[in-house]
């Protein structure tokens, strides 16, 4: 299963599937009372956390030396606020952009499953980087 | 002999492919249990299941496979019932409810959306759309970098504004989507995504959906949007 690093940038749209399907599999679904549930300690579908801003020293120093280096007056993610911007640049930025992000989507599932189905024997390896899943005991 | 649940589908489901295997190692073939107008997709519960990424997978595609041929409400992966005895009675005590649900997600499937952002192009966003800011990160450029304080304070601005950001995506995700489902629920509690939100769609008239998923990539390019779809209904079956 690759994994999508945190603060990863790019598309990123081929770096989902498996989890984020396997999330709804284990979280949502119909639950009867009449039937047991399978026991989810250990559970090995694992998630990467913190993505969004978190507000620490670390995060502002990050955010500081990103804006250093960014080139606000070239480059394909420039902004569309800045007014000397062409419309044929932010075009061309937002198709390569968008590209990236689209093959990812039109792979949905079934890549990502296959890809779960070649590791599976790998699957009782912890890895580096992840947090367990936060699905909690008492919601079974 | 436990009985492994996958999905409740009506008894008019055209039935199974052929072959078709479930959890377990080795894989169990799944069969349906008929009682009334409705029919549980099951198969035997192996002894000491435990949530493999192998067995969540194959539940995944139990019903991906039986939901080709008709509407089909998921379990929860590892619902395991006693015996099938104890699944026609739980199918005949809530027929009514189970077939009302299922008239309601016939021809409808899910659509997972998670979004995030691109680190570069959303602070290039804030910065483009906010001239204070600019002006601050140009006059540290200018420093050479600026002091650990001139750092922090452009940091901490910066910050403030892309959780801003982070909030108002969220919100036009939500909004500019939700137009084109038919229904819409929150994803399960994960952090790290500004918006984790279910969509319910015909599954023959998709287009709209993902086009609309598409020209938001295309006007917002800082957002990473990602589309886990079709997918049974997991989110819409209570």
């Amino acid at each position: 299963m690759s994994v999508v690093p945190a603060q990863q940038g790019g598309g990123g749209g081929g770096t989902s599937g498996l989890y984020d399907v396997l999330e709804l599999v284990l979280d949502r679904g119909l639950v009867i009372d009449a039937f047991v549930r399978v026991s989810l300690v250990g559970i090995e579908i694992l998630k990467i956390d913190i993505r969004v801003v978190v507000a620490s020293v670390d995060t502002y120093l990050r955010f500081a030396e990103a804006c250093n280096r960014l080139d606000l007056e070239t480059g394909a993610k420039k902004p569309s606020g800045l007014t000397d911007i062409t419309g044929d640049m932010m075009e061309k930025g937002a198709s390569g952009k968008t590209k990236g992000a689209l093959s990812g989507a039109a792979e949905t599932i079934s890549g990502a499953f296959q890809q779960a189905r070649d590791e599976s024997q790998s699957e009782s390896k912890p890895r580096a980087r992840r947090t367990t899943s936060r699905r909690k005991e008492e919601q079974e | 002999m436990s009985t492994y649940v996958y999905g409740i589908t009506r008894a008019g489901h055209p039935g199974l492919p052929e072959e078709l295997t479930g959890v377990g190692d080795p894989p169990r073939p799944v069969h349906l249990v008929r009682t009334g107008e409705l029919s549980a997709i099951v198969s035997e519960a192996p002894e000491g299941l435990r949530p493999k990424r192998r067995d969540l997978l194959a539940h995944q595609t139990v019903l991906s496979e039986a939901g080709a041929g008709g509407a089909v409400l998921p379990m929860r992966f590892g619902s395991v019932s006693p015996d099938d005895e104890a699944v026609h009675t739980v199918l005949a005590e809530r027929e009514k409810h189970y077939l009302e649900r299922l008239d309601a997600l016939e021809g409808k499937v899910e659509y997972n959306i998670k979004a995030s952002h691109d680190e570069e192009a959303v602070l290039h966003h804030v910065l483009g759309s906010n001239a204070e800011l600019r002006a601050l990160s140009e006059a540290n450029r200018a420093a050479g970098g600026g002091t650990y304080e001139q750092k922090i304070h452009l940091g901490e601005r910066v910050a403030a504004a892309v959780q801003a950001q982070e909030k108002h995506d969220g919100q036009l995700v939500r909004q500019v989507l939700e137009g084109h489902a038919e229904d819409t629920n929150p994803g399960p509690e994960s952090t790290g995504w500004l918006a984790n939100v279910s969509f319910l769609v015909e599954r023959d008239n998709s287009a709209p959906f993902t086009e609309a998923v598409d020209a938001l990539r295309r006007e917002a390019p800082h957002l990473v949007l990602q589309v886990n779809g079709p997918l049974p209904p997991y989110s819409f079956v209570e």
